[in-house]
């Protein structure tokens, strides 16, 4: 699967949080990343390039920070540009049909702060429906969103989570259920770097695994015995 | 030492020798993946305990 992951953010380098998630990125998959601002601050948009740039990946992820409940400028000055109608919408539009889309958002107030009640008042389910319509209008799937709030206050171990949780987001299927996490968190494990782990730890990695994947098949065989007595 | 608590044993160890922080964050996330297993068999073996001793069944 080929993930582009469309960045807009006029600050990057200054962003702890961008700058996190970018180094975050797996090496071995398929993953592009497109910021934009450094590729338009001072020029047109190249719509013919970013239509055939966008044609080619599987799962199209825009990433940005929330300014006032939406994407930064250039994020959507790309929209009306590049996602024409015989492009993405319309008769002849259907280049962006069947493909999965999410967003990435850097979010500055607390989770808390989005609900009813809360200091902003509404979800982020609810501010993100331009996003949802635009998927559901060019025949995208639209995926989970992840979000991540408050980066710049979270801990050594939460900000350990947020790297995995988004290697998964990034390149995982979009099922996103126990069993595909185990799958790719095995797969991850298998593949990782010995020599990092310290003297003799490799048998040690090689028993954790065998032993994930034996709670797996106790799961299944007590799945299949609760479903028996049904 | 029971299997589940051997393994989450063996993960802290291998989080704390591994000297390479993408790796951390692996170890790190296994184990909350071993946790949520357990937790799901867990879950499952009460569910399977609960209904053989469930009174609705004794007649069958």
């Amino acid at each position: 699967m080929k993930t582009l992951i469309i960045i807009s953010h006029p600050e990057i380098e200054e962003s702890s949080s961008q700058q996190y998630l970018l180094h975050s990125i797996p090496d071995d998959h398929d993953v592009t990343i497109h910021h934009l601002e450094e590729l338009y601050s001072d020029t047109p948009i190249d719509v013919v390039a970013e239509q055939k740039l966008v044609a080619a990946h599987d799962r199209i992820i825009f990433q940005f920070p929330l300014y006032w409940y939406s994407s930064p400028a250039l994020l959507k000055q790309w929209q009306d540009e590049v996602l024409t109608d015989d492009f993405a919408y319309g008769k002849n539009g259907t280049q962006l049909q069947n493909k999965e889309f999410a967003l990435v958002l850097l979010v500055g107030a607390a989770k808390s702060d989005y609900q009813a009640g809360g200091k902003e008042l509404f979800s982020m389910d609810e501010l993100t429906k331009p996003f949802q319509a635009m998927a559901h209008k060019t025949g995208m799937t639209f995926l989970k969103t992840f979000s991540i709030y408050q980066f710049v206050y979270m801990k050594k171990k939460e900000k350990m989570t947020v790297l995995i949780d988004y290697q998964l987001f990034v390149t995982g299927d979009s099922e996103q259920s126990l069993l595909s996490r185990e799958i790719w968190l095995l797969n991850q494990l298998k593949k990782t770097n010995v020599t990092t782990l310290g003297i003799g730890n490799e048998e040690t990695l090689q028993h954790v695994i065998e032993m994930i994947e034996e709670n797996r098949e106790t799961i299944d065989d007590l799945k299949i015995l609760l479903d028996d007595m049904n | 030492m029971e299997k589940e608590d051997w393994l989450l044993f063996e993960l802290e160890k291998l989080f704390t020798s591994s000297q390479e922080y993408k790796q951390k964050a692996l170890l790190k996330a296994t184990t909350e993946l071993v946790k949520e297993q357990v937790k799901r068999i867990n879950q499952m073996e009460g569910e399977l305990d609960g209904r053989l001793w469930s009174p609705r069944d004794w007649h069958n």
